[in-house]
């Protein structure tokens, strides 16, 4: 009698949803060999995650979605929209899957079957449930914003100018946002940012830096769109979220979103700008106003951690493909920590939510390499935490082949969306950990020590498979060509190479070597015959692979200026001209000559050091038993990763904001007179001594 | 020096809102979504207004991939508009919308006399050209890329069973096409078969394909990394 029953039931879930609720509970007491079990579903922003308790001896598994009305009667046929395979995450014994491509906010009903080999075993009891619409509450100012992307469900991307309309409702409606226009692409439409704070942004760029700030870079290619829908979504959840834990976040950092730098791109649906130029081989070089524009942006918001929003095309790989900053020039320190941030949170996370996270390429493909043009490579140069984020291919080894629709479209989006907020919770979790990494790296770089890579990447170890990172990008080690051992002390450059007018850029937009460095925020002194531009500044790594003839994509052949003192001095030294010292002991006072230039690494000096007047002086990395001196100096002043036994005093300087970060000093530290405040760039220095003045906070 | 960075930076809220004032209220009629959510169109074009009272049916393997039923970019909603403007609502037309917009081919595809679009999917485009050599077209090749749209474009508004019985069509280009019926589709110049077919707009037809039709050299393929971003 009971068996009989059993039959009819089980007949009966093998069709769509007919009174599942109750066929669920006896199914389950009732298991069949091999049929999965304890299948939940947990709804999230366009995604729902299935987990299921795993069936010993299982290949992969098969999740299967059927539409349903409100009372469970099946509105659509049964779909395979997904395959597990063990290769998805790192905790093979408790396997989930996101389910997406569905119109937010319709209700469905899952079904989960193992598969031994290729032979499928019972499907589970179905579960079902409604997805979450659309973010936001439709009666509350600003929570109901959509955009046309969200309003027509995928059929169209959002327009440029229903772009500028939703920016500017928001901007509007929240107090937690300011929006910044950047600069312009060539064709003239605003390149915005979304500074987002709680419960308001500070207030100018210097300030929003202090914050530690965070960026999502959502479109660079206009032909890769995904990421952006998700930016802007992302950016109304952060305007107008009551969530407790967001505005938490909010109220320690800031959130920076540039959702469209290539805005000509993305209307034209190409993947350059209006020229052509592939903006993502343009960050080092910055011919291109777009890139120009984003890399003031760093220079002067200077965030610690970052995400670059693209697609994929390749059609064999992982939902969600990531890469860290490999370039070799690039700290250990902020390589390492871009790897914790994919592999240490993004894989654990994309194993509870059912996402799968994995190296760039997922396949081996020969992509992500060492191109120091490349935003996620930059970006590690400028010492920032990131990585590039591709979204799913078209088709795929665990996804239906949907092509370019609505239905893969929202795939990509939302685990966009998935992964930016993600990155928001690892920064939250991590700040001290990408901070510490961030200083290190700012003082190891402006140290000026170690070989210089024009192009190489460092190793993506493999994980032993199954495992999300069994198959990383290719090895791409530098050959000895691309390998200088002996770094020089600076690159010279002459004044037609400097202020020359270029031809690299668009027709009338072309801009100089000056304005380039300037526009990364690099130290340059004039000196008599031209331009010296130091290694040892934060950004050294990026500097040869723009100024040195053998770079693999150099902007100029700058004159290589070896060290002039690598050993030890006994007595006086009087500086004239352009001193370098590298690894040198100097025994005795040095005293720099009016407008000569000074430039120290690794050095260890027994006596005062008195710049007054200089044209230049740099000092990091070096030991001072005795007081320094730099007061009038005309043009740089840097003082970076030093123990001095003295008073230091950084009076009267001219030129831009001396940069005093990350010494230590047994004795006080005196600023005034500077026409621009000395900065640290939040690598806090030691001082035993009072701080006065304009070095108070540093 | 002139910073432009900071000069943004602390003008361009201001900006921004001023920017914002005269749109405000437009902007959030626009932008505030509608209960059931439905044709709620950002554009505020005439997706939902001007739908015809006429049922029309597409037909092919992709259909059941693209807007259906009451979703924005349903083929009924499609049929009173002109053919540019419907096919900013088909999903996987994105590069050939674009290319459209790129030459201006517009008034052709608008004319009053009528005209039969077969239209190449994004996968077609991206199986055809490499990324370099789309991005010359939309770009810089646009006398070029004129062209090859013309071959995709047959005067007379054709339904697919009509254009199958043709046999032969000529193209705004002035190249011939043979054209074979089957399953209720067509298979054109013996090598594009229609996935999409019977799209109605103002006064064209048109027929989603997966190949791209005309004589421009494959590229697809050349670069070493073709999927590289």
């Amino acid at each position: 009698m009971f068996s009989t029953l059993l039959a009819a039931v089980l007949a009966a879930t093998a069709m769509p949803a007919q009174a599942f609720g109750q066929t669920a509970t006896v199914a389950q007491m009732q298991a069949e060999p091999n049929q999965v079990q304890d299948v939940t579903v947990v709804q999230g922003d366009g995604y729902a995650t299935l987990a299921w308790t795993h069936v010993d001896g299982a290949t992969d598994y098969q999740i299967e979605r059927t539409p349903i009305a409100e009372d469970g009667t099946a509105t659509g046929a049964a779909v395979i929209v997904g395959v597990w395979r063990p290769n998805r995450q790192i905790n093979n014994d408790k396997p989930t899957f996101a389910d997406a491509g569905f119109a937010p906010g319709n209700r469905f009903q899952w079904r989960v079957r193992a598969r031994l080999g290729t032979t499928a075993q019972p499907y589970s009891a179905p579960v079902s449930g409604a997805t979450k619409a659309h973010w936001g509450d439709l009666n509350t100012p600003g929570q109901n914003l959509r955009t046309q992307w969200e309003d027509t469900l995928g059929a169209q991307y959002t327009s440029d100018v229903n772009e500028y309309a939703y920016t500017a409702a928001i901007d509007q409606l929240s107090e937690r946002v300011r929006v910044v226009e950047i600069g312009r692409t060539i064709n003239n439409r605003p390149i915005n940012m979304f500074v987002i704070g709680y419960p308001t942004p500070p207030a100018t760029p210097e300030a929003v830096a202090a914050t530690n700030p965070l960026l999502v870079n959502c479109n660079v290619h206009g032909n890769e769109p995904g990421d952006r829908e998700a930016c802007f979504i992302m950016a109304r959840q952060l305007a107008f979220t009551d969530d407790a834990a967001t505005l938490d976040r909010l109220s320690k950092t800031t959130m920076l979103i540039v959702p469209t730098i290539n805005g000509d791109g993305r209307a034209a649906n190409s993947r350059g700008n209006s020229t052509g130029q592939d903006l993502n081989r343009d960050y080092s070089l910055i011919r291109q106003p777009e890139t120009q524009a984003f890399v003031e942006m760093v220079r002067d918001y200077r965030p610690i951690a970052s995400y670059d929003g693209h697609e994929y095309g390749n059609t064999n790989t992982g939902d969600l493909p990531m890469l860290s900053p490999r370039h070799q020039n690039v700290a250990q320190g902020i390589f390492d920590e871009s790897q914790n941030m994919i592999e240490g949170h993004m894989y654990t996370q994309g194993a509870k939510d059912g996402w799968w996270a994995c190296p760039y390429g997922c396949t081996g493909a020969s992509v992500g390499l060492g191109e120091e043009t490349i935003l996620r490579n930059t970006l590690g140069l400028k010492n920032t935490v990131n990585s590039l984020l591709e979204l799913r291919s078209s088709g795929g080894p665990t996804r239906p082949d949907e092509g370019n629709t609505a239905n893969n479209r929202r795939r990509k989006t939302y685990s966009a969306l998935w992964t930016f907020t993600q990155f928001f919770a690892y920064h939250s979790a991590n700040a001290s950990n990408i901070t510490t990494a961030r200083a290190e790296a700012i003082k190891f770089q402006s140290a000026n020590t170690g070989r210089i890579v024009f192009r190489g990447s460092r190793p993506i170890p493999a994980h032993p498979a199954p495992h999300p990172g069994d198959t990383p990008p290719p090895l791409d080690a530098p050959g000895q060509d691309q390998i200088l051992n002996q770094p020089p002390c600076a690159y010279k450059l002459t004044e037609a190479q400097y202020n020359g007018a270029r031809t690299d850029g668009p027709a009338g937009r072309q801009t100089t070597v000056a304005q380039r460095l300037a526009a990364h925020g690099w130290k340059v002194i004039k000196v008599a015959d031209g331009y010296l531009v130091p290694l040892s500044q934060p950004e050294r790594g990026l500097v040869p692979l723009l100024l040195d003839g053998q770079a693999a994509e150099g902007l100029v052949d700058g004159e290589r200026i070896a060290p002039t003192l690598t050993g030890t001095h006994n007595g006086p030294l009087t500086v004239s001209g352009v001193a370098c010292l590298a690894g040198a002991t100097v025994r005795g006072p040095i005293r720099v000559k009016p407008g000569a230039t000074l430039i120290v690494n690794g050095s260890s000096i027994n006596g005062p050091v008195d710049a007054s007047g200089a044209a230049g002086f740099v000092l990091t990395d070096s030991t001072v038993h005795g007081p320094v001196n730099a007061t009038g100096v005309r043009g740089p002043v840097v003082l970076v990763g030093n123990k001095t036994n003295g008073p230091v005093n950084v009076v009267n300087n001219t030129g831009d904001a001396p940069l005093v970060a990350g010494n230590t000093v047994n004795g006080p530290l005196s600023c005034t007179g500077n026409t621009n405040a000395p900065v640290n760039i939040e690598v806090a220095n030691t001082v035993s001594g009072p701080k006065s003045s304009q070095c108070a906070r540093l | 020096m002139t910073d432009p960075l900071t000069r943004a930076a602390t003008s361009a809220p201001r900006r921004a809102r001023r920017r914002a004032t005269p749109v405000a209220g437009a902007a959030l009629a626009l932008l505030i979504a509608v209960a059931g959510c439905t044709g709620a169109d950002g554009t505020g074009s005439a997706a939902t207004d001007t739908a015809t009272p006429v049922a029309v049916t597409v037909t092919g393997p992709l259909c059941d991939v693209l807007p259906a039923g009451d979703e924005p970019g349903n083929p009924t909603s499609l049929a009173g508009q002109p053919a540019d403007q419907a096919l900013q609502w088909i999903p996987v037309l994105t590069t050939f919308e674009a290319a459209v917009r790129a030459t201006g081919l517009a008034t052709e595809l608008n004319g009053t006399e009528g005209v039969t679009i077969l239209a190449p999917t994004d996968d077609a485009f991206a199986a055809k050209f490499s990324r370099t050599n789309l991005d010359e077209l939309l770009l810089h090749d646009t006398d070029e890329l004129r062209g090859l749209l013309r071959d995709h474009v047959v005067t007379g508004s054709l339904p697919v069973a009509e254009l199958a019985a043709a046999g032969t069509v000529t193209t705004l280009a002035g190249t011939s096409l043979t054209v074979t019926g089957g399953d209720g589709g067509a298979r054109v110049a013996d090598r594009a078969d229609t996935v999409c077919a019977d799209y109605r707009t103002a006064n064209a037809r048109i027929h989603v394909i997966n190949q791209v039709l005309g004589s421009l050299p494959t590229t697809a393929g050349d670069e070493g990394d073709d999927h590289h971003s």
